[in-house]
């Protein structure tokens, strides 16, 4: 087992997290000011799909580093309007299938795929978003060969990161290791989101295992990239609960059930304040999870649904054992997410 | 764009991203030169420098080569650098604290929205958030660029109107602080580079448009149809590019330019029996000259490239005045020839033009064009309406 810094010959220079985070606020806020500017298109100038792509990519981005299901929302109204709006456009229909994967809608994202590989897109945006979602539906054999493939052709942060995560989701320990070592020192961007993201899924691989010092060690390495990184917060969060410390699991969970609209993270809290016997207020975050399960679910079955009835399944008597909602979209959606670019 | 969202690595990392760079003689103090970097396109007041980056300006004297001998300019090897970097502070109300380097070594540290005058003589520094003075007709453009010919109004609306960057200007006696001999033609490159460790170059950035209007296209090239090259040409040194991908910057910008100059119907640009465009080897040393013996004047961009071009002298300071149409003189330039007629996009300056005053930015727009909603939030999702 790898800890944060062993064997990596230089840790990655990074933006702060919490500028990187400031900047991504206004990033967004910016990027949105500039695709409202573009619209109604024009016939003879249909709307670009340049700056909106970059958008699509920043709200998925944001979704998953502060656990925002809305952005997600955003990310893929835009992207439908791109793919009715520009007809004949493979990198629309690309950015449709990434929201649409998203919520889990995965044969409409392969079918996507399909259609924007007709339209003469490839390479590797698209190689590598059909491999996420192949891996997402079990396609392991498939979509390890898409990894290993791209990972051949162009061996850097991205795609050895992509083996990483394939490795680590099969358990696959010694040779997801190597592969999150080799990523990390080909990291040459100043944004925190992809190392934290990385670290944050070798930390998951580690949970996985039952190996608690090595998960809370790689969530803690993401957590120094990005203070206020959702997911890991999450998880270092149930590792509190599970080692009988509910207090410290209150700490982290309460602002991020605040900021965050994952029904995870208020489910996780009602159950951490229950255990501590705090049982007034975890029965009002149980009712607000509750309600935006109820809500999301009508919205993105294939997404939600499953979360939904097993937090029903439950009921109100606030059993502390964590949901198995570790794969809700904001948590799922995670290395590729922090990684758009450059694919 | 200028040179915004020019670099798809940065997108992850807004405060690398070069929006512009400017270079000219101080309007208001004579025998300066005023250097001006702006990065993060579509700030807000509250956007902050990176911690992680050092944002340099690079110097080198040049002078124009001999007829024939290749790209326009030979480059001196001796080389005067700004560099500007951040704390991670600001967040939360406080002032981003910076610090600037200058050729000769001096630091000088001050807070990101201040103007600084240092204990060089007469050098001033400025970084923060500002008005970005970038302007064009975004839909002439891509009309013009998706038709096939030049789709222009007689007068258009500015789409970079009320939009904010960050911008680190330097106004500084650089002739004082250059080696016996060198100038007075400077070449002028604004970079982003990686800080500690390996330095990596994340953008470098001196002609406006050249990545943006010129090399992101993919589909006349006749090699390279599916690969995105403005990456790789980011991480070049602009004043020595590597050899491995100058093959493919070529036939890039050998098609492009061709389309460009088939705009109004006639070649005015004929390729060599390469299939060469005159202009390629020019632009790919990609680097403002400026020359600062000469007094400010606007309308100087491209004026001593152009003359060396056509193999004349330069009249004017050329570099990049902040309120020069780069989107008109780079038409008129790549449609018309050296000399065409002028191309308009329509829009011939900023909605508030740059001033004559150190740090000659205007204030930020505290509220940036509508922020929200950025467009129809999905009351359903999108498969309902698909």
């Amino acid at each position: 087992m790898t800890r944060p810094g062993d064997g990596d010959r230089a840790e990655p220079v990074t933006t702060g997290g919490t500028i990187a985070v400031a900047n991504l606020h206004a990033q967004v806020d910016g990027l949105t000011a500039r695709v409202l500017s573009a619209l109604p298109p024009t016939p003879a100038a249909p709307m670009s799909t340049g700056e909106p792509l970059v958008l699509i990519d920043l709200l998925i981005l944001r979704g998953h580093v502060l656990g925002r299901v809305a952005d997600y929302e955003r990310a893929a109204g835009l992207a439908g309007r791109l793919a009715r709006g520009a007809a004949g456009d493979g990198q629309a229909l690309l950015a449709r299938a990434r929201t649409r994967a998203t919520f889990h809608r995965f044969a409409e994202a392969l079918a996507d795929l399909r259609a924007a590989e007709r339209l003469g897109l490839g390479g590797a945006s698209l190689a590598a978003q059909r491999a996420e979602i192949l891996q997402a539906t079990g396609a392991h054999a498939e979509a390890g060969e898409l990894h290993r493939d791209a990972a051949r052709r162009r061996p850097d942060f991205a795609t050895l990161g992509a083996l990483a995560v394939f490795h680590a989701e099969r358990g696959e320990l010694a040779e997801a290791e190597r592969w999150f070592t080799e990523a990390r020192q080909r990291y040459q961007g100043t944004s925190p989101f992809p190392v934290a993201s990385l670290d944050y899924r070798r930390g998951l691989m580690w949970h996985g295992q039952g190996d608690r010092p090595a998960a809370s060690s790689w969530f803690g390495a993401s957590l120094r990239r990005v203070p206020a990184y959702a997911p890991a917060l999450g998880r270092l969060a149930e590792i509190d609960t599970a080692r009988g410390d509910h207090q410290a699991a209150i700490g982290r969970l309460r602002p991020l059930a605040s900021s965050s609209d994952d029904p995870g993270h208020a489910a996780a809290l009602a159950r951490a304040l229950a255990a501590a016997g705090q049982h007034s207020e975890a029965g009002q975050w149980h009712g607000r999870a509750a309600a935006r399960y109820d809500e999301l679910a009508r919205r993105h079955p294939q997404a939600f649904a499953g979360h939904a009835a097993d937090f029903r399944r439950r009921g109100p008597s606030l059993d502390p054992r964590p949901c198995d909602d570790g794969h809700s979209p904001p948590r799922r959606q995670s290395f590729a997410a922090a990684w758009p670019y450059g694919r | 764009m200028g040179d915004h969202f020019s670099s798809p690595r940065v997108f992850g990392d807004p405060a690398a991203d070069i929006a512009d760079v400017f270079v000219f003689p101080s309007p208001d103090r004579p025998g300066h030169v005023v250097l001006v970097l702006t990065v993060f396109p579509s700030a807000t007041v509250t956007s902050l420098f990176s911690d992680a980056i050092t944002y340099r300006f690079r110097i080198r004297p040049v002078t124009v080569a001999a007829p024939g001998a290749g790209p326009g300019y030979d480059v001196s090897e001796d080389e005067y650098t700004f560099d500007f970097t951040f704390a991670g502070e600001g967040v939360g109300g406080l002032a981003q604290a910076g610090r600037c380097v200058t050729p000769g070594g001096e630091e000088v540290v001050f807070r990101a929205g201040e103007q600084l005058t240092a204990k060089s003589p007469g050098l001033r520094v400025f970084a923060g958030a500002r008005l970005d003075p970038f302007f064009i007709a975004l839909t002439g453009v891509r009309e013009t660029r998706q038709l096939g010919r030049l789709s222009f109004k007689p007068v258009d609306a500015n789409a970079n109107d009320g939009q904010n960057i960050l911008a680190i200007v330097v106004d500084a006696d650089l002739a004082a602080m250059l080696g016996p001999g060198d100038g007075p033609l400077l070449a002028v490159v604004g970079e982003t580079v990686t800080s500690g460790g390996h330095p990596v170059r994340l953008e470098h950035t001196a002609r406006a448009e050249l990545k943006n209007f010129i090399m992101s296209d993919k589909q006349f090239d006749p090699v390279n149809r599916d690969i995105e090259i403005r990456d790789l040409y980011n991480s070049e040194d602009p004043f020595r590019l590597a050899p491995y991908y100058l093959d493919a910057y070529r036939a890039r910008l050998n098609a492009n330019l061709a389309f460009y100059d088939g705009l109004d119907g006639k070649t005015d640009w004929p390729l060599n029996d390469r299939g060469e465009h005159p202009l390629t080897g020019f632009l790919l040393a990609d680097f403002l000259v400026v020359d600062i013996s000469k007094p400010f004047a606007e309308g100087s961009y491209l004026e001593i490239d152009r003359a060396v071009l056509a193999g004349r002298p330069h009249v004017t300071c050329g570099g990049r005045p902040l309120n020069d149409d780069i989107v008109d003189l780079l038409f008129t330039l790549m449609v018309g020839g050296v000399d065409g007629p002028r191309i308009s996009d329509g829009v011939d300056q900023a909605t508030q033009p740059a001033t004559r005053a150190f740090p000659y930015l205007h204030s930020p727009n505290p509220a940036p064009p509508p922020l929200t909603p950025p467009f129809e939030l999905p009351q359903v999702p999108d498969h309902a309406a698909s």
